[in-house]
């Protein structure tokens, strides 16, 4: 043990949350959030990159895979529940923490009404007064209604519980791989998908605009890092479930985007608006379709489908509401922990004084999903707006809308998640890794053995590629998406004038002291006494006394 | 829901859909190779083989891991 640190139990009088998630709940926990996003994305993707929509999985799923490989390494190191912005704020300091966080904010507030939106989407498919196509006043009041049902629930203090999680991840995970077997087996034609990628390659633009849209399958890591801060042993849990998830919803994104560019429905599809036949990419990434794309595609599977048609759209919805839910959850809690760490003012940390929840957040975040669900619901609710829309922004459709800043949100968090992670490789050597990404370089840096991550970088550039992506193809993204960061940074640097605080540069914190506490309090005893014997050699080393590294 | 994941049922529908997996990844692989051959367009398609064939690898390492400490 290190002479220099003390560690004593934590006297801290903060409630802690239980530490009672099991594997498998873990699991579930990001599956019930990240499953969600293809039932979205698959659509959109078709809608835009046509014949290489696999291809705009595969190139978003490989910087996901990168993403969720660093997110399980820091999850793991550090199991709180902060996430992406915790870590940035650790590895970059308050300024960037900020930005991070209230990029997370943005994309917290889109899942809010992305996935109510489209869990009306897949109830209309049993219930076609609900269509936004055809009905969409009632849809706007439906998911209005959805909004304002689950921040009131949230401000009571009920969550779904995490059995029910499981029960729902659980099915959709074998309902997902019975419509992949039912289709590859039997309606999967290699030189269909062959035939469509060579006939309906899109232009440069649509493919960029794909793959940036493809991005939004694979939102929602933010969930491991919540798992992790209340899993057990943390350090081994964490990295064996998340490379299941990962794999698993990669699976699910680039099976979906193959079969419908590759298979041959089992039933015929109806007629396009002018009378011609269709292929079953074109049918599904169509307006009326593109919000249920799953669901549609599952009542063409062969054998399978006419079961499929009749529950993927419940399935699809409980999933997507579970989802929308934890858009709520997540913005209130992530704006309560900046709040704590004086990034937000202290109105984020007001409770109710019945519910003990933070009504505050939970009341401002769900008032801002409301207002971005207004204005995607604008251009079809009113003519005159619709004109507005097709002159201004390429007549994008509501969804589309939310899914531009879902994908600005993402990527722009993400890009600072892979900058934290190599600043905190080289700056907090010390801390204990259990789980490291792959393909790692050695070298010294200020005295001290480090590890430079290749794979963070990589996914760096691919992360970075789809923000220009979503720049240069969003008209709404690349407005709405800096404006919100930007007004973020002001808001943020009024408040640290105000208040005395440091502005630009970062209020001094004890990271060890922080570091043990969280090893101490996960359980994971062994790695708070390896973090101590390394800080003591670290020591050592400065002071010339110690092992070389 | 815990009994039940920790239970040998759970396990063996674990290694089942593990060995689906494995299988349909390779029928999707041997297909699509039977058809493109080694040409870029069929890059999505093997990528998809490849994901469900170590999705498979990883139940079976996790299978057996948990048999060996049982």
């Amino acid at each position: 043990m290190a002479a220099s640190i003390s560690v004593k139990p934590s006297t801290d009088e903060q409630p802690s949350l239980r530490r009672s998630v099991t594997p498998w709940g873990s699991f579930s926990w990001g599956y019930s959030d990240v499953g969600a996003d293809i039932f979205v994305g698959l659509g959109l993707v078709l809608g835009a990159a046509a014949g290489a929509s696999n291809v705009a999985f595969l190139f978003a799923g490989i910087v996901y895979v990168c993403i969720g490989l660093a997110y399980t390494e820091l999850a793991a190191t550090y199991p709180v529940a902060g996430g992406g912005q915790y870590f940035v704020f650790r590895g970059l300091g308050d300024i960037f923490g900020f930005i991070a966080g209230w990029a997370v904010l943005l994309d917290f507030t889109i899942d809010i009404t992305l996935f109510a939106w489209s869990c009306i989407d897949y109830l209309s498919k049993l219930a076609p007064f609900l269509s936004y196509t055809q009905h969409p006043w009632t849809h706007f009041w439906v998911v209005f209604g959805v909004i304002a049902g689950l921040a009131t629930l949230n401000i009571i203090g009920v969550r779904e519980s995490s059995a029910f999680n499981e029960i729902v991840s659980g099915l959709d995970v074998v309902s997902e791989t019975s419509i992949l077997c039912f289709g590859f087996f039997f309606a999967f034609h290699p030189e269909l998908l062959q035939h469509t990628m060579q006939h309906f390659w899109p232009t440069p633009f649509n493919l960029m605009n794909g793959v940036s849209l493809a991005i939004i399958s694979f939102v929602g890591l933010e969930s491991i890092s919540q798992a992790a801060q209340e899993t057990q042993r943390p350090a081994s849990v964490i990295p064996r479930t998340s490379i299941s998830l990962i794999l698993t919803i990669l699976i699910f994104a680039l099976s979906y985007s193959n079969l419908a560019l590759g298979m041959q429905p089992w039933h015929a599809l109806p007629l396009d608006a002018s009378g011609h036949q269709q292929q079953l990419w074109h049918y599904l990434g169509n307006e009326e379709n593109n919000g249920a794309a799953v669901a549609v595609l599952a009542s063409y599977v062969p054998y399978f489908g006419a079961l499929a048609a009749l529950y993927v759209p419940v399935l699809g919805a409980i999933l997507l509401l579970i989802s929308s839910n934890s858009g709520v959850f997540g913005s209130s809690r992530i704006a309560y922990a900046m709040s704590n760490t004086q990034l937000l003012p202290s109105l984020f940390q007001k409770v109710h004084p019945r519910f003990r929840t933070p009504a505050v957040s939970i009341g401002v975040f769900s008032g801002v999903a409301v207002l971005e669900l207004v204005f995607a619901a604008l251009p079809s609710v009113s003519p005159g707006v619709h004109e507005i829309y097709r002159r201004l922004f390429r007549g994008e459709d509501g969804i589309t809308f939310l899914g531009d800043l879902y994908a600005f949100g993402a990527a722009a968090s993400y890009s600072f998640v892979f900058l934290a992670l190599i600043s905190l490789r080289l700056n907090d050597s010390q801390s204990p890794r259990k789980f490291k990404m792959p393909l790692n370089i050695p070298f010294t840096y200020k005295g001290n053995p480090v590890e430079f991550p290749v794979v963070a970088v990589i996914g760096f550039c691919g992360i970075a590629s789809i923000l220009v992506f979503t720049m240069i193809t969003h008209e709404i993204g690349r407005v709405a998406g800096p404006l919100w960061i930007v007004l973020g940074i002001i808001g943020y640097l009024v408040y640290r004038r105000s208040k005395g605080l440091p502005v630009f540069r970062s209020q001094p914190r004890n990271w060890r002291k922080a570091q043990i506490g969280i090893l101490q309090e996960a359980g994971e005893l062994e790695l708070m006494d390896t973090y101590l014997a390394n800080v003591k050699a670290m020591e050592q080393r400065k002071a010339g006394a110690g092992p070389k590294p | 829901m815990k009994r039940l994941v920790h239970s040998e049922g759970y396990a063996r529908a674990r290694l089942f859909s593990a060995a689906l997996f494995a299988l349909l990844g390779l029928v999707i692989v041997a297909r699509t190779a039977g058809v493109v051959g080694l040409n870029a367009s069929g890059l999505p398609a093997y990528a998809l083989g490849g994901a469900m064939v170590a999705l498979a690898i990883v139940r079976f390492r996790d299978y057996f891991a948990a048999r060996q400490k049982t």
